[in-house]
């Protein structure tokens, strides 16, 4: 009996690894600032001097009826391949609800939600991975064809993870839908190829992340001060060595007030088989501040890529 | 007389054994070269045009003694092609990347892929023929001591690879999350 109970723990631990899954990326479809540039889908203001354009989706969406077909045909042909995407115009309507809903929301008692202005700063659209795409139309007497773009952006490296173009075949007399259907048609395997390669990649070698340390003014002292007989910063940078796939990371700035590590490879799992992103992976470090050299942080995160640890204070 | 028709008798009997042999050394010839023409995968692929939502539309050239078996074996070497090799664009029509990632696949899944090629396997269920097959004179070529044919075929690219997903052959987009 003994022995039955032993054996199917250890299988139950074999097995779980198996079962546990990683944190899946959100990915949604955009037009390009040059698509919206060149279609008059931008919006101006003023920001302390200085003209600043952004591509205004909302109002693409609900006035490109074009845009509509290629963006629908992608999720389409996404969701065939088991990985449903975020829809732009969705998402749109769920932060105009969302903030409807926060500006009427009370207590009983009267009170309102509580909103930082950094809350409010990043009440916008979000994905991990953007979809970029650009088509342009190029006439040639009464021939017409479509140049396709289509570029997969990772919203926290900014690197590019997968990448499609080309130009279609020259037709006469056929309605733009139906050649930007056969664009999205002919380039979308290829780009999925290289999206499972990213895939691919990150199960391999763990997920790339930026992680960003920052000081509080009031933090009595700064990343060059001593702690257990080392600089912070080179603290800090011992443990993300410590913590990382094969040690990967590159560090790309480091000052007295702020640290930036790029391309920082963190394992999916953690001891326990939980799936692990960048906020997760993070409070190891600030635990490890805390618990060794008594100084508090505070993590601020943008979804499962990017993390800025704040130290200091909460 | 019955010296006579027992001489002739004689001479069909042999002319018969003759043409048997004759015919199967040929068959046989055909069919080993046939199959040789598979083992090694000889043949190429260039796109032809955007298919159908989930299809490539692709023309494959096959090597082969015999115009009609290469016609057949066309259509192995197609799927072959948009497993393991994938094709470059031609002209406007973008190319296509294999959808076996790893390279090693072919070796290394070896036993499912033999059931899958074996004659009247699996793989007819992603290719049809256009044109029912019919060769334009232009892609029927003669190199050596066998025909070049190009034949254009239809691959049911979504269904191949959602039947390799299921084999656990190839990994999914979504697999692992």
């Amino acid at each position: 009996m003994k022995k039955l109970i032993i054996t199917t723990i250890l299988i139950i631990c074999s097995v779980l690894p198996a079962l546990s899954q990683a944190k899946k990326p959100t990915i949604m479809v955009v037009p390009s600032d040059l698509w919206c540039n060149t279609n008059g889908y931008m919006m101006e203001f003023d920001n302390q001097g200085t003209r600043v354009k952004l591509p205004d989706y909302k109002r693409a969406m609900q006035e490109s009826a074009d845009l509509m077909v290629v963006i629908s045909k992608i999720n389409e042909l996404m969701t065939q391949r088991g990985f449903p995407l975020k829809n732009l115009e969705s998402s749109l309507k769920s932060l105009e609800t969302e903030a409807a809903e926060t500006a009427m929301s009370s207590s009983r008692s009267g009170a309102e939600l509580s909103e930082s202005p950094i809350d409010k700063l990043k009440n916008i659209a979000r994905a991990d991975i953007w979809i970029q795409m650009t088509w342009t139309i190029n006439t040639m007497g009464p021939r017409r064809s479509v140049t396709f773009v289509l570029q997969g952006l990772d919203a926290y490296t900014d690197k590019q993870v997968a990448g499609a173009s080309g130009t279609g075949n020259q037709l006469i007399a056929t309605e733009l839908p139906i050649m930007l259907e056969t664009a999205v048609l002919s380039h979308l395997d290829n780009f999925n190829g290289q999206l499972q390669q990213h895939f691919d990649d990150m199960f391999e070698n763990g997920r790339e992340i930026t992680l960003r340390i920052r000081k509080w003014d009031s933090f009595d002292g700064d990343l060059m001060t001593e702690y257990g007989g080392d600089e912070l910063g080179f603290q800090i940078e011992n443990w993300v060595s410590d913590n990382t796939v094969q040690g990967r990371f590159s560090t790309a700035d480091a000052s007295e007030n702020r640290m930036i590590f790029e391309q920082v490879r963190i394992p999916l799992y953690d001891a326990n088989n939980r799936a692990v992103d960048a906020r997760t992976w993070v409070r190891g470090l600030q635990r490890y501040l805390k618990d060794r050299f008594m100084i508090d942080s505070r993590i601020t995160m943008r979804g499962l890529g990017q993390a800025t640890l704040t130290v200091g204070e909460k | 007389m019955k010296k006579v028709l027992k001489k002739t008798t004689l001479t069909f009997i042999i002319t018969l054994l003759f043409l048997l042999i004759a015919s199967e050394a040929m068959y046989g010839q055909s069919r080993r070269n046939k199959k040789e023409n598979t083992d090694i995968w000889k043949y190429e692929i260039e796109g032809v045009q955007t298919g159908v939502q989930g299809t490539y539309l692709i023309k494959v050239w096959s090597y082969s003694p015999n115009a009609n078996l290469a016609v057949e074996q066309a259509k192995k070497n197609a799927v072959h092609g948009i497993i393991f090799r994938g094709f470059a664009g031609s002209g406007r029509v973008p190319g296509q990347r294999a959808l076996a990632t790893n390279p090693n696949l072919e070796v290394e899944k070896q036993d499912f892929f033999r059931l899958f090629f074996a004659e009247g396997g699996k793989y007819l269920k992603f290719v049809s023929l256009t044109n029912d097959g019919a060769v334009a004179a232009e892609d029927r070529l003669r190199v050596g001591k066998e025909y070049k044919i190009g034949v254009i075929m239809s691959v049911n690219v979504d269904a191949l690879r959602k039947d390799l997903e299921e084999a656990g052959i190839i990994k999914s987009l979504g697999r692992g999350f």
